[in-house]
């Protein structure tokens, strides 16, 4: 039995779990009237600040991320966190384990977690954490905050949709800076040291302030590093103030970006053609057919995909040539 | 449309017993078999497990319990999950549990009992006859 | 042995060439299903070095010529005592259940049963936790799989069964109890000082093992760091004040019981043994002080029998070469691993499907043990898998089975008897090498401790029982009466079983809402100045890594601060342990 996506919006707006959940399974699942939906709540959205986590494995992001929720939630505000992790290419399936870390947040705290598996085969983890996101955001969390392994493409567009991107590292783990070197540095708002209790961690943090030095030369203003602890809470207060100065400039109004309703556009759509085209080839046999003609010798796989895009668009000009 | 449905399943271990075997293995076992398993780790109150089923809007719940308190802790759970409108969630238990016991666990509203001995692929054929999937 | 190495290979080759490859076409096989071993398989014989003599460096061959139990073993068959060899050695059995005062006067009744011997303690996972029953994490778990302790008082009140002749400096004591030892040995040592007992006098084992918590059995509270922390103070405290006390008992049965392989179980176990000697040092013992008083629990167990009696023999032989080579120890009794179960097949070997198997499978068990320096016993009883609690016929099998073993099949007459085979030998070797190399592994992380924070260890023994159950779907591994045999035609065997209710289920019910009660009582009566004034004490000393904690918590403790008090400071202190992301 399958409630109507309407109730369901209705129910999560007024603050019931159960249909949020509901409600994002429904989306992420893509099932009928999903868009629908996701028009319904547009409207309404906008408001959350949304915080991006990323960093290598075992920078103790789940601890932090469940830290800093409890600290925003004593103080009134509603949370939801949306933890990602990848899906098993051979399977499919996931193992998603971020809970284990987040025993602190309990049922009575107010915070929503929601665990992702990126799906991978259609592409898109972007749009559809988007899409989770904005479903929390309509049912009124003040703060969302997204939770990826810094180390795949898709996971690091993910955090760079968010509002503010924060980057863990921890001392000693070498691969902690390697994980900056990879491009998130470029797009991280403030950098956190976590694991303080161990020692080494004002090495690592000068470390960071340095690299940020010379990339960031000649503009205005360095994100700042934060050395904490989420073990036994050190460092913990200056950083949630951090994180409270850029969800109340939030709360001064919402921001549109052309450029992110761009980028928004294209993801949706990029998503949408591909599951169009891939439907209607494995429907109508086109694909058998290509596959066959390539394997008796007597075409190849670029031909094979012009041809199947002129059968989408026959007027258009799409060739693999030079223009 | 193409959907992009999986079924989702939560292992949670509750109370304080910390014996994770059979959990890790079943967790493994399952993401295997293709579906999302959530896992919650040690120490849970039957709260925490009502909870984030509700949240992670999983389809199945599988406790494990080894400690001999199966029957207060599934009681628990299984209220919880009614008072959450939630009672359409399969729940599965695995563990020590004695044989006279499988049949109060089923009373209680329990869909499958699997102790030492049980393969992933029965646990995963009953899950997906059990549970329909997104259509 | 004059034959000489060439001889050997040349008949090898035409033994291979003559009688093999026949034999292999047949069959049609490309492959032999059996191995035979000549000189050609050991690397040399290095007698001396690689096996000795029972009782001599490196204890391959046993830590002893013969075991206590074997010098009394006819005794005890003509005047009929009841040793428990089946199971766990010589200590008393092990129990707890319910409130203090309901095991007390359980211990009493077994007391007029003719049960002598100390207790071997079971606390419930409450206590085991570090929480105290009114907590809402105790809710249905208070005296359930053990004794529910919150205080000093609670401890005593255990101990009441214990006067006379079965006084604390009679009688040794057994604590299964990891995360709050220290809190535990406090009020084992605040007891014997209220009863004007020297603390040098008192005997037993604490189990004290908590890093096998983290790789295997989760009953945790700190992070590894802190919790190393109290077990050098622990361990400094034990070794001073109280030296006839052992100071832990490291587990690899948890371990390989968790899913470990034979060669993580190993490596593990020596590494955590490498990491609680290192605390040792650290807090300024001399490593023949207290190396004597570590114990192992017992290594874990399977149904292959050579590999079992081959990991004994290599056991020993490692842990004697690190404590000679990379310790410096020279006490031949630092050098032994102390333990009361040898071999055996674990009980996760044992199946619920046509369960009666299962003594067949203890008594592989047993041999394997009679065969590698330890008592045959055929643990576990048959119908462990069958729930908790065994039968009274299950437990006689047991002991019957062992002492078929020991008197009549003279299992035990020959002291490591494998010795000399190339085979085993060479299994020996082999069993080192791997555990060697898992061992370095673990060292180039940071050793024990490390490879639990970064979560390698937990992870890996995940991984490895998840690989054991795929290779019984595939078949890879067969498991009689579970993945083969299962047929029509096959029959299960049962027999009368009487379980025992050990524990009277109507106290069961009521032991939560007494407990409560009780410590209600206590929390009204004591001096809640000298409470507060303590717990504050405990928590200076904690932020000084080095200061031994064992006074404060002794002042605690004998304040009558509780259990989750004194770990709450702590707790505050330390941080709690964070579990690891498979």
């Amino acid at each position: 039995m399958e409630e109507m996506p309407r109730q369901l919006i209705d129910a999560a707006r007024q603050g019931s779990e159960r249909a949020l959940a509901r409600l994002i399974s429904h989306v992420e699942d893509r099932r009928p009237g999903w868009k629908d939906a996701m028009k319904a709540m547009y409207p309404h959205t906008g408001r959350a600040c949304v915080i991006g986590i990323t960093g290598s494995p075992g920078a103790g992001k789940s601890t932090l991320v469940s830290e800093i929720a409890l600290r925003l939630a004593t103080s009134g505000l509603t949370i939801g966190i949306v933890a990602v992790d990848p899906s098993s290419p051979f399977s499919g399936g996931a193992l998603l384990g971020d809970r284990v870390r987040m025993r602190g947040i309990s049922a009575a705290s107010g915070v929503f977690i929601r665990s992702m598996a990126t799906r991978g085969v259609l592409g898109g983890l972007c749009q559809a954490a988007k899409d989770v996101v904005r479903i929390m955001d309509f049912a009124r969390k003040d703060v969302i905050l997204i939770e990826t392994v810094g180390v795949g493409q898709d996971e690091i567009e993910v955090v760079g949709a968010a509002d503010h991107v924060m980057l863990v590292t921890f001392p000693g783990g070498g691969d902690g800076i390697q994980a900056i070197k990879a491009g998130v540095m470029e797009i991280a708002d403030l950098f956190v040291v976590n694991k303080a209790d161990r020692g080494g961690a004002d090495e690592t943090a000068s470390e960071i302030a340095a690299m940020l030095e010379l990339s960031s030369e000649g503009q205005a203003g360095k994100p700042p590093v934060f050395t904490v602890s989420a073990l036994n809470g050190d460092g913990l207060t200056d950083l949630t103030a951090a994180l409270r100065g850029y969800i109340n400039r939030k709360k001064a109004g919402p921001v549109l970006e052309q450029a992110h309703v761009r980028r928004e556009i294209l993801g949706i759509l990029e998503r949408e053609v591909t599951c169009l085209i891939r439907e209607r080839v494995a429907s109508n046999g086109n694909m058998e057919a290509c596959i066959a003609r390539i394997m008796a010798g007597t075409s190849d796989p670029y031909t094979a995909a012009d041809e199947i895009i002129a059968l989408f668009a026959p007027a258009s000009r799409i060739k693999g040539g030079m223009p | 449309m193409v959907h992009d449905s999986k079924i989702r399943v939560l292992i949670a271990k509750p109370g304080l017993d910390g014996h994770e075997r059979g959990a890790h293995v079943v967790a493994y076992g399952l993401r295997d078999e293709g579906f999302e398993v959530i896992y919650t780790g040690l120490r849970q109150t039957p709260e925490q497990i009502v909870s984030a089923a509700i949240q992670e809007d999983v389809d199945v719940v599988g406790l494990s319990v080894l400690s001999g308190a199966h029957l207060s802790l599934t009681s628990k759970v299984m209220a919880g999950l009614r008072a959450k409108g939630a009672d359409d969630v399969l729940v599965l238990v695995g563990g020590i549990i004695p044989e006279e016991d499988r049949k109060a666990l089923q009373e209680q509203g329990v869909s499958g009992v699997f102790t030492a001995g049980s393969s992933i692929k029965d646990i995963a054929a009953f899950i997906r006859s059990r549970v329909r999937t997104g259509e | 042995m004059r034959e000489g190495k060439k001889k050997i290979e040349q008949a090898a080759r035409r033994w291979e060439a003559e009688v093999l490859k026949p034999r292999l076409e047949r069959f049609n096989l490309e492959k032999s299903p059996t191995t035979f071993h000549t000189p050609l398989t050991t690397n040399g014989s290095r007698f001396l070095e690689k096996v000795g003599f029972p009782g001599q460096y490196p204890f391959t061959a046993g830590n002893h010529p013969f075991e206590f139990w074997r010098a009394h073993a006819k005794t005890a068959a003509l005047f009929g005592f009841r040793p428990d060899w089946g199971g766990a050695g010589g200590v008393g059995k092990y129990g707890g259940f319910g409130t203090p005062a309901d095991y007390r006067d359980y211990l009493l009744r077994m007391q007029s049963m003719g049960r002598r011997g100390g207790p071997n303690i079971a606390f419930d996972l409450v206590t085991q936790c570090g929480f105290d029953s009114d907590s809402p994490y105790a809710e249905g778990e208070v005296g359930r799989v053990g004794v529910a302790v919150d205080s000093l008082r609670d401890f005593s009140v255990i101990y009441e069964a214990y006067t006379g002749e079965l006084d604390i400096d009679r009688v040794p004591s057994n604590f299964t109890i990891n995360a709050p030892a220290a809190v535990i040995i406090a009020m084992y040592a605040c007891l014997a000082k209220k009863r004007g007992i020297d603390l040098a006098r008192l005997k037993g084992t604490p189990q004290n093992d908590i890093l096998k918590e983290f790789i295997a059995r989760g009953t945790y509270i700190f992070p590894p760091g802190p919790s190393m922390r109290l077990f050098r103070d622990t361990c400094v405290f034990c070794c001073r004040h109280m030296p006839s006390l052992n100071i832990n008992s490291i587990g690899g049965y948890h371990i390989r019981e968790a899913g470990a392989t034979r060669t993580q179980d190993l490596a593990f176990s020596l590494a955590n043994g490498i990491a609680y000697l290192e605390a040792g040092i650290e807090g300024g013992l001399a490593v023949d002080e207290f190396a004597p008083a570590f114990t192992f629990n017992a290594f874990g167990g399977s149904m292959e029998i050579y590999n079992e009696i081959a990991f004994q023999r290599a056991a020993r032989r490692m842990w004697a070469r690190i404590l000679k080579e990379r310790f410096h120890a020279r006490d031949p009794r630092s050098m032994m691993i102390r333990q009361p179960i040898t071999a055996h097949i674990g009980c996760s070997s044992t199946t619920l499907q046509r369960s009666l198997n299962n003594l067949a499978r203890a008594v592989i068990g047993g041999m394997a043990a009679g065969m590698s320096g330890g008592i045959p016993g055929a643990y576990p009883p048959f119908d462990e898998p069958l729930g908790l609690g065994h039968s009274q016929e299950a437990v006689q099998l047991q002991l019957d089975a062992t002492r078929i073993m020991i008197y009549e099949a003279k299992v035990a007459d020959v002291c490591d008897p494998w010795a000399g085979s190339y085979f085993m030998e060479s299994l020996t070797d082999r069993t080192e090498e791997d555990a060697l190399a898992e061992l370095e592994k673990v060292e180039r992380m940071g050793g024990a401790v490390a490879a639990i924070e970064n979560g390698y260890m937990p992870r890996a023994v995940a991984k490895s029982a998840y690989e054991r159950q795929k290779q019984i779907e595939a078949q890879e591994e067969l498991v009689v009466g579970v993945n083969c045999f299962t047929g029509a035609n096959e029959i299960d065997v049962s027999i009368n079983r009487v379980v025992e209710a050990t524990y009277d289920p109507e106290l069961m019910k009521t032991a939560e809402e007494r407990q409560k009660a009780s410590l209600a009582r206590l929390k009204r009566e004591r001096d809640g100045r000298a409470v507060t004034t303590s717990l504050n004490n405990l928590k200076g000393h904690a932020r000084d890594h080095d200061r031994n904690l064992m006074p404060a918590i002794c002042e605690c403790v004998e304040n009558d601060a509780t259990l989750q008090e004194i770990c709450d400071v702590l707790r505050e202190v330390f941080g709690e342990a964070q579990p690891v992301k498979l």
